[in-house]
């Protein structure tokens, strides 16, 4: 796929927005060949990965949010408060030297940070200290900086929301008492904070403030061509301060070269390679026809190759592709505010029609994934709370062939006698690139067995989700091509942006069901509230039984990620950010 | 008939070789097309693909093929990969596990629906602004020519994409007569279209109203419109037809480019160029699905373009190809 995170920062709402652009998929089997299990490798050696899309939209390590961003510059060039090792599901101490410790009933949390980290040249002497990591969350706020999901998971931290609305400078709940101590004060408890997670992402990268100030003036903030590194690879050039066009031209190449700052004793991350070279914009086919024919390639953003190079590629070549659960879900939008959608037995029905293993067909069959029957997807802590592979036991979700009788059923209860849909069409507005094109074509012809039509309008995918789905005025009552991925390993982000009512805006809104129902509204500001990750499981577990019993979206596939490399490379898939490559943990053979 | 006294003048050298009995010219223009054998395999072919395309569901019925709608996994491999040409779908499948054979024939329908519609509209309008243009020249002229210089330059591909675009929603534009699919393809084509052929009608018609004959019409006291449609009209038949038969070909294209671009048939519906759109991706797999909609493109458009070089020699032979 595109991977999950490449489209459109979604405003305010702070999780990723997984969406299923052209050329998408997912894939495969939880078998295949991980290379999870040893993370060991030589050092030494130039990898290129082949990009089909632009890569990063920034350099700005407050901006970074898709797990382009990631994979490429957030875990190659920048240590964050927290990181991920590739299988972890929990956070690592990475710039700090344990989790957070929490006082005064969940509303303070204390942190305290690794002393000798240093900045790459021209700040080659200065050392990471506490107040760096308190202005990096600050600037998030700066809407110079443009961060997708500060608000959602900061804005309960004492301050921040003066912060937001320019009314104050500084965030009066972050303080660093010394060097290496780092004290978040919150207005109420937060589980995503306690447990570390929500700091586990690059608004945790320290940013000096003295330097950085003068760059985070203006309409844009000029941060990321003149930052500092503390990671291990830094952009080739970048050693005096500002971004040389040698390593990073816009949409066409990033090269990577060691940080001779970065300390290799204080970080878990072994990186292996001595180069990284990034080139976007290569054709799938083309590029996936190098990847596995040519030497010291990896696959970039466009994982999944079309069908028959995936078909090609596993009888032939499996041992290049890796495939595992990416943690992302793929739904279909059913809008509760238009009618007859309104109705919970009209939607009912829709979902038993649904023919979901036919929907995975369209997108390359069992190699993308699993066909879903609930939200939560496997691998996430509430899965099992949820019901786990089974699901919650909803008849409407119980053949993944889907079934015509119930569904009729389920029609005549919303009110028309003959099983059939006799109002008039419904508006869909689908992708029209391959394969998700395909997925609404048919979808389109499932819903056509109960006699509901619908006036089916295909554009950019970019354009159904910014003019068409994400805009509640436009009255779009079916959106085929919807799809979310995690923040990291908790259910709150995959569930709370899509159903809690209290998220519908007038633009960028994600809640494309447009569902609210007070009970389960309040059943969720209270679930964010939890810091013990085991209730956390439950009570987000239950939330998603309850959400899917009222089939506000029709749920059908838990994607796959497929990665490949060439014969020589060992790559290593990070879960946190969705099975893309680990860069920080990959090697030659 | 005085209005075919120009045709028939042109034709009297051969009458003359031949020094036989005098024949009409619509039997002299029937005489040389039918030696022209090229023009005569295409005419047979259009006529074929007129009746096949009539005949569609016929057609499907007695070969035993799915619907060109109906969609099932059972023709994919595990993959999602469409299956080749077998006995059950002799050109293969889609994507969608639709039966290609019959989503051709669906699509020839749509060609000849554009191909016919959209040249019956735009031939209509050039003729009779053409004709004005001509026939009183001046203002009218200088408002016409003009219209049409502007028209000339408007970049139409990108006039239908934004048309597409900003009657997508709802009922369309202008209550509904303008929506994504066939509408906005037959309205850009007949908006644009209309001026190549009202430039010639109008050259034409500027000779024509020298003659002597519209002399003669207009010194018996007969009104502008009865000279125009009654005198002049007539002598216009010979272009009309082989004009026509050439914007045919281009106004396919054109519905096959639009559909291609995803503004033109509208899904579910079978278009030869939203077929090849979709074949696209896959082409490398799954060649049938681009094979079969572009054959049947290219022989379309060819056999409309033959037909067209073979009516203009026969009904000009001074100017025709061979000349």
């Amino acid at each position: 796929m595109q991977k999950l995170r490449r489209l459109l920062p979604l405003a305010a709402l702070g999780v990723l927005v997984l969406v299923v652009a052209a050329g998408c998929g997912g894939g495969g089997n939880k078998s295949s060949t991980s290379g999870g299990a040893s993370t060991t490798g030589k050092t030494g050696g130039t990898v290129t990965i082949l990009d089909s899309a632009g890569s990063v939209d920034s350099l700005d390590p407050g901006y970074w949010y898709y797990q382009t961003d990631y994979e490429e510059l957030g875990q190659t060039t920048q240590r964050w408060l927290y990181s991920w090792k590739p299988d972890g599901t929990t956070p690592t101490p990475d710039i700090a030297q344990g989790l957070p410790q929490v006082s005064d009933g969940g509303k303070t949390l204390t942190i305290k940070i690794k002393s000798g980290i240093k900045y790459s040249a021209p700040l080659a002497n200065r050392t990471v200290k506490a107040a760096d990591i308190k202005y990096a969350l600050e600037r998030c706020f700066l809407p110079q900086v443009g961060n997708g999901y500060a608000l959602a998971y900061y804005s309960d931290i004492t301050g921040a929301k003066d912060v937001a609305s320019g009314k104050a400078s500084e965030v009066s709940g972050i303080t660093a008492p010394d060097d290496t101590t780092l004290v978040i004060k919150l207005d109420k408890p937060v589980g995503v904070l306690a447990t570390g997670a929500a700091l586990g992402l690059p608004c945790t990268a320290p940013v000096p403030k003295d330097y950085a100030a003068k760059y985070d003036k203006g309409k844009t903030s000029t941060y990321g061509e003149h930052q500092v590194f503390t990671g291990p690879y830094m952009i080739e050039g970048a050693g005096s301060g500002t971004v040389p066009s040698s390593g990073y031209q816009p949409a066409k190449s990033i090269t990577l070269v060691r940080n001779p700052s970065w300390d290799k004793s204080t970080d878990f991350k072994p990186a292996y390679f001595d180069k990284i070279i990034i080139k976007n914009g290569s054709d799938v086919s083309v590029a996936a026809r190098q990847v596995l024919a040519g030497q010291s390639l990896m696959s970039g953003d466009s994982a999944v190759p079309p069908p028959a190079i995936l078909k090609e590629g596993l009888t032939t070549k499996k041992s290049q592709f890796q495939i595992s659960p990416s943690g992302g879900i793929r739904y279909i939008a059913l809008n509760t505010t238009v009618k007859p959608l309104d109705n919970a037995n009209f939607r009912k029905a829709i979902v038993a029609v649904t023919d979901r293993d036919a929907l995975r067909q369209t997108r390359g069959g069992t190699a993308v994934g699993s066909v879903a029957n609930h939200f939560i997807p496997p691998d996430m802590p509430g899965f099992n709370e949820a019901g786990g592979n089974a699901g919650p036991g909803f008849d409407f979700y119980q053949n993944p062939k889907g079934d015509l009788a119930l569904a009729q059923s389920y029609l005549k209860k919303a009110g028309y006698s003959t099983g059939k849909y006799t109002g008039p069409a419904l508006l869909m507005v689908a992708d029209n690139q391959s394969p998700a094109k395909e997925t609404a074509e048919a979808f389109q012809q499932q819903l056509a067995q109960i006699g509901i039509k619908v006036n089916l309008r295909e554009v950019p995918h970019a354009t159904m989700i910014g003019k068409f789905c994400g805009t509640p005025k436009q009255k779009v009552a079916i959106c085929p091509n919807l799809g979310w991925g995690k923040d990291f390993f908790d259910a709150q982000s995959m569930v709370d942006p899509i159903f809690n009512g209290k998220n519908i805006v007038q633009s960028g809104n994600v809640n494309t069901a447009q569902a609210t129902y007070p009970k389960f509204n309040a059943a969720m500001d209270k679930a964010e509230e939890l810091t013990d990750p085991t209730q956390r499981a439950q009570a987000w577990g239950q939330i998603d039984k309850d959400v899917t019993g009222q089939a506000y979206y029709v749920v059908w596939l838990w994607d796959n990620e497929v990665n490949y490399t060439s014969t020589n490379v060992k790559g290593v898939q990070n879960s946190f950010n969705g099975q893309a490559w680990d860069l920080t943990f990959s090697s030659l053979k | 008939m005085t209005s075919t006294i120009d045709l028939a003048r042109e034709s009297t050298a051969e009458v003359e070789v031949g020094g036989i009995e005098a024949r009409s010219p619509l039997e002299l223009f029937w005489r040389r097309l039918r030696e022209d054998r090229v023009a005569m395999v295409s005419l047979g072919f259009i006529v074929f693909l007129v009746l096949v395309a009539v005949c569609a569901p016929l057609i499907i019925k007695l070969v035993g093929a799915r619907p060109p709608n109906a969609q099932s996994t059972k023709y994919l491999d595990s993959f999602g990969t469409p299956t080749g040409p077998s006995s059950k779908n002799i050109m293969g499948v889609d994507q969608l596990g639709r039966d290609v054979f019959s989503r051709v024939l669906y699509g020839a329908r749509v060609s000849l629906e554009v191909a016919i519609v959209a040249t019956a509209i735009s031939v209509l309008i050039g003729v009779v602004l053409g004709m004005f243009a001509g026939f009183y020249r001046g203002a009218v002229d200088t408002v016409i020519s003009r219209a049409i210089d502007v028209l000339l330059a408007f970049p139409i591909l990108l006039l239908a994409l934004g048309l597409a675009a900003a009657c997508s929603l709802g009922n369309g534009c202008l209550h509904g007569l303008i929506k994504p699919g066939l509408g906005v393809v037959i309205f850009v084509i007949a908006f644009v279209n209309w001026t190549y052929i009202a430039r010639i009608i109008r050259g034409q018609v500027l000779s024509l109203r020298e003659k002597e004959f519209i002399e003669a019409a207009r010194s018996l006291g007969a009104s502008n419109s009865r000279i125009i449609f009654r005198e002049i009209l007539p002598n216009l038949v010979a272009p009309i037809i082989v004009y026509s038969t050439l914007i045919i070909p281009q106004n396919i294209l054109f519905e096959a480019a639009l559909s291609y671009l995803g503004v033109g048939v509208q899904p579910p519906n079978a278009s030869w160029g939203a077929m090849l759109a979709d074949a696209t991706p896959i082409f490398d797999s799954a060649w049938w699905y681009m094979v079969f909609p572009g054959a049947a493109l290219l022989l379309t458009v060819l056999a409309f373009n033959l037909l067209g070089d073979g009516l203009q020699d026969a009904l000009n032979p001074k100017s025709g190809r061979n000349a």
